[in-house]
């Protein structure tokens, strides 16, 4: 698959990263160039240097090839943009967002975006076990705890999708 | 109703954009709500201005737009200096408050036509107006301007015929004009003059031209080249 990739900070990089590994074309794009240092030396993507809410840059990454594409940049508004761009103008099929703002979360879920809040995310992993005591972040190994977590988000989107 | 009341305008952002127009449009007697983020300036616009009402908040957050009198708008104007909160302040403006008419100033050129592909009713670039009139300037010693008509991709150019103007003598019906193009006036002794097929074009005028598109150069080529 073509990914393109808006914002190259944890997630962003960890995400590109990830996917990169498992084989999959994936262009970053990040404002910054020192954010790309995250994604290691052995990362074979492609990494534009601009703002992924302009047009210009977003044909540069390739965006009219993609097949998927995720704006996590750290300002809500801008991912949004981004995305809506991604979605109406280049009608890539699968675009997601993060939004931390639960509230404006609802507002563009309601609108047809595709969301991912890590707020309500973290908030209900939380939760959870404080209630029945389970971390279910960290439910597999205490080695890979990480990648349990990013499953876990996953599959919370998933059901937020669905 | 008795009596009209006062359009009320809710502006988004405080800068050097949003406190002139803010202050030219409540001397036009219009309701102003003013809104910005950095609870100094607003002091300092409130102070300045005086009549006008100024919120300290984020345009972009739904609760406090909610408290701003939104749903009343007839307008919401959003020229903050960042594109994706003029964006997203009129998407809810318009959808979660249902405001008839949003206006927003687009920073970067390229995202005027993405604005219009979002929903924004009328978006504003200063950057690529002043790049049209600036072209224009560069084009020659005759003054070629050109004017969008609002967001429709249409234009209507002033022409100013320099003095050996190969169309001088033509009369209106005649023009080779580029497709979409049509002479609608003539200025001529500084008065302005039907432009009915028979009118010949003399030295000296000025045509008042509609342009499907904002081509400048190509209308400028086709009759003042």
């Amino acid at each position: 698959m073509n990914i393109v990739i808006v914002g190259c900070g944890r997630v962003g990089s960890r995400l590109a990263r990830e996917m990169d590994a498992q084989g999959h074309h994936v262009t970053v794009i990040d404002e910054k160039v020192s954010a790309f240092d995250r994604l290691g030396e052995d990362f074979h993507g492609e990494m534009v240097v601009g703002t992924g809410i302009d047009e210009s840059v977003l044909r540069r990454a390739g965006i009219e090839a993609a097949d998927c594409f995720a704006s996590v940049t750290n300002g809500d508004n801008r991912n949004i943009m981004a995305a809506q761009i991604a979605k109406v103008v280049f009608r890539v099929p699968r675009v997601i967002t993060r939004i931390y703002d639960p509230i404006r979360e609802e507002v563009y879920r309601e609108m047809g975006l595709e969301t991912v809040c890590s707020t309500t995310l973290v908030s209900d992993l939380v939760r959870g076990y404080f209630v029945d005591g389970v971390n279910r972040a960290h439910r597999t190994s205490a080695a890979d705890a990480a990648a349990a977590a990013a499953e876990a988000v996953v599959e919370a989107a998933q059901e937020v999708r669905t | 109703m008795a009596i009209a009341e006062r359009p009320y305008v809710l502006i988004i952002g405080g800068g050097k954009v949003g406190f002139y127009l803010a202050k030219h449009l409540i001397q036009r007697d219009y309701e102003v709500t003013l809104v910005e983020k950095d609870p100094e300036r607003a002091e300092r616009i409130q102070h300045e201005l005086g009549t006008v009402s100024v919120m300290v908040g984020d345009g972009d957050e739904m609760a406090f737009l909610a408290g701003t009198g939104i749903e009343r708008a007839g307008v919401v104007i959003a020229c903050t200096g960042d594109d994706e909160d003029n964006l997203i302040a009129c998407q809810l403006a318009k959808g979660k408050f249902h405001v008839p008419r949003t206006i927003a100033r687009v920073n970067n050129p390229v995202n005027v036509h993405v604005f219009t592909a979002l929903g924004i009713d009328a978006p504003i670039s200063a950057t690529e107006l002043l790049m049209g009139l600036i072209e224009a300037e560069l084009s020659g010693s005759d003054m070629v301007k050109g004017v969008a008509v609002k967001a429709s991709g249409a234009s209507l150019i002033d022409v100013a015929l320099p003095n050996l103007s190969h169309v001088t003598g033509t009369r209106v019906a005649e023009l080779e004009l580029p497709e979409g193009v049509l002479v609608v006036c003539i200025v001529r002794d500084g008065q302005p003059v039907i432009a009915r097929p028979d009118e010949v074009i003399q030295p000296h005028d000025e045509l008042i031209v509609y342009s499907r598109t904002l081509d400048v150069e190509n209308v400028r080529l086709s009759l003042a080249g």
